[in-house]
């Protein structure tokens, strides 16, 4: 079995939102901005016009961390949320009940309610979808024009992204809460 | 209905005496909120049933909303009754003896019509009562409060069946046991929002141990609105020596309280973590904090309490009013100030400029079915009173 993760190259990203698309079409989610499993945030250039410090905004593509010690996973208390047997983090729908506590205890806000099951729904790494058909890339990682994100299993050593984390600097998002995310930003 | 008798005994009652009752301007005063509470209830159920959550306010970026904080305020106030009425029948305080089967009733009550409210809440509790079983996430704080209050009712529904019975014995093992349950539950209920690492504000072990306090509190208020209304302020001698007790330790309880906050706030402050000490200070700004949860629910009881010097019953009760509607404050406020620091993990931008403070405020259905969980609970109350003979408690 792999362990999934995800470096992502941040600096590259130029927001346009093809990955949001992208995961919306392949993995069927709905439509309006409450509805997202990944997302494209950003900071503002800070400073007043005309003197702007452009180096100072940035693009921030996100999602859900995977993290090997979820949170969401200790508080569900069905077990709705579990993680497969790649390490990916999912939620099984017909046992979730709609607590809202995995909401509430995910530091990363990469939950959701899916209208239409009135379930919790997040990213899956296009496990449903990509991956359940052979395929080796996520949909957003597969669109993405400037190669922001590169997925792969962390546990081989010959994969991009094992060889990117072997290469480049890289942090994790709130490491200090002990989660272990895989997600990596590269510097 | 005779099998039942055998095994709790209860008044002679039919359909109408149930139905009637005298009709004085508190009664029927009481008649029509119940039934205005109920309709309200009724009709929250329907709108939830037509639109699902979308009935409700709540968010992704706030999840947990009104009927949440008024779960809490009914388990807490289910926790209270029963540690009060635990006084006379577990622990043998003899002026406390009278209050037992009163307050355990209303501990069961209370309890049931929070279970009425969360229903509605959850999205699925159907699929909760399932998977509880099957698949228990060990793990989950809300695993245990839940199947702790399941057990903790049951118990509760023993005490009461033995107390009706005069088995002051099995009377008080029962009880003891739904007592330690019980706070077991109500402190897991605490470790639901304790166990928060996203919520920093939250997160610690303040809450189990606060939820007991104020649960003990929550009950000597409720127990003076019992017996105010029960004997219409002329409260008999052997009911009267038990509440004046209750009153210096409430103010006693109030005062350790006041302690508790003052030293959350400073700890939360102190040393300006972002995330607790900026959210800190926003509530501190706040007027369901100030207005709600301290004057009423601790400022104005406590002093009160002091200033006549514990010897004024009449007075309590109306006290206890103001000082239940500081605790929904401090319920609601508890729910809502743990989500209010968005957590805007590097989406700073994200459509649109994001809000420096998570808003809520409950929609109608949210505010018909948590404020219906009351007319619940006088309906239920009214029910018991003429069924079983709450007066007198252990021998």
């Amino acid at each position: 079995m792999a362990r999934y993760g995800m470096a992502l190259d941040y600096k590259n990203c130029i927001n346009c939102k093809a990955c949001e698309v992208a995961c919306k079409e392949e993995n069927g989610v709905e439509l309006g901005a409450e509805k997202h499993r990944i997302w494209v945030g950003g900071n503002n250039p800070e400073g007043q016009w005309p003197l702007l410090d452009i180096a100072s905004a940035a693009f921030l593509p996100s999602q859900c961390q995977h993290c090997d010690d979820a949170p969401c996973e200790e508080v569900c208390p069905t077990h709705a949320t579990y993680y497969d047997e790649n390490g990916v983090v999912r939620v099984n729908a017909d046992k979730c009940i709609l607590c809202s506590y995995c909401m509430n205890a995910c530091p990363y806000d990469a939950r959701y309610v899916d209208d239409r099951t009135m379930t919790v729904d997040k990213c899956t790494f296009c496990s449903d979808t990509r991956l359940a058909r052979g395929e080796t890339t996520t949909a957003c990682q597969n669109t993405c024009p400037t190669k922001v994100r590169t997925f792969g299993d962390l546990d081989d050593p010959e994969s991009e992204i094992s060889e990117l984390l072997r290469t480049r600097e890289h942090f994790s998002l709130k490491s200090h809460l002990g989660t272990n995310p895989k997600l990596f930003y590269l510097t | 209905m005779n099998f039942i008798k055998k095994i709790i005994p209860m008044k002679d009652f039919t359909l109408k005496s149930l139905m009637t009752f005298e009709k004085t301007p508190l009664n029927l005063l009481m008649f029509f909120i119940t039934v205005g509470l109920l309709g309200a209830f009724g009709w929250g159920v329907v709108e939830y049933l037509m639109h699902s959550h979308h009935a409700y306010n709540v968010t992704r970026e706030h999840p947990w909303g009104l009927l949440i904080a008024m779960y809490i305020f009914f388990v807490v106030s289910s926790t209270g009754l029963c540690i009060v009425g635990s006084l006379g029948d577990v622990f043998g305080f003899k002026d406390y003896m009278a209050m037992s089967k009163r307050a355990i009733f209303g501990s069961i009550v209370t309890i049931l019509a929070g279970f009425a409210v969360i229903a509605f809440e959850i999205g699925h509790p159907v699929t909760m009562l399932i998977y509880n079983v099957l698949s228990p996430g060990l793990t989950s704080a809300i695993w245990w409060m839940g199947t702790l209050y399941g057990l903790y009712l049951t118990f509760m529904i023993i005490e009461f069946i033995f107390l009706m019975r005069n088995d002051m014995k099995n009377a008080r093992i029962f009880g003891l046991t739904g007592l330690l349950v019980g706070l077991a539950a109500h402190s897991n209920l605490g470790g639901v929002f304790g166990f928060l690492n996203a919520r920093i504000i939250s997160n610690g072990v303040f809450y189990p141990t606060y939820f007991i306090l104020t649960a003990f509190i929550t009950g000597i208020y409720l127990i003076y609105l019992m017996y105010g209304f029960r004997y219409k302020m002329q409260i008999p001698d052997d009911i009267k020596k038990g509440l004046l007790g209750l009153a210096k330790i409430q103010a006693l309880l109030l005062a350790i309280l006041m302690f508790f906050e003052t030293w959350k706030f400073l700890t939360a402050i102190y040393g300006g973590m972002p995330g607790r000490a900026d959210t800190a200070e926003h509530i501190l700004h706040s007027g369901a904090f100030l207005y709600g949860e301290v004057l009423c629910g601790m400022v104005i009881p406590f002093v009160i309490m002091l200033a006549t010097k514990w010897q004024s019953i009449k007075l309590y009760v109306f006290t206890s009013f103001i000082g239940m509607i500081g605790i929904f404050f401090m319920r609601y406020d508890l729910v809502h100030d743990t989500q209010l620091k968005p957590l805007q993990m590097m989406k700073t931008v994200e459509y649109q400029l994001p809000p420096e403070w998570v808003e809520y405020f409950p929609s109608a259905a949210e505010i018909a079915i948590g404020f219906g969980g009351i007319g619940i609970f006088f309906m239920l109350y009214y029910f018991g009173q003429k069924m079983f003979d709450l007066e007198g408690g252990a021998h």
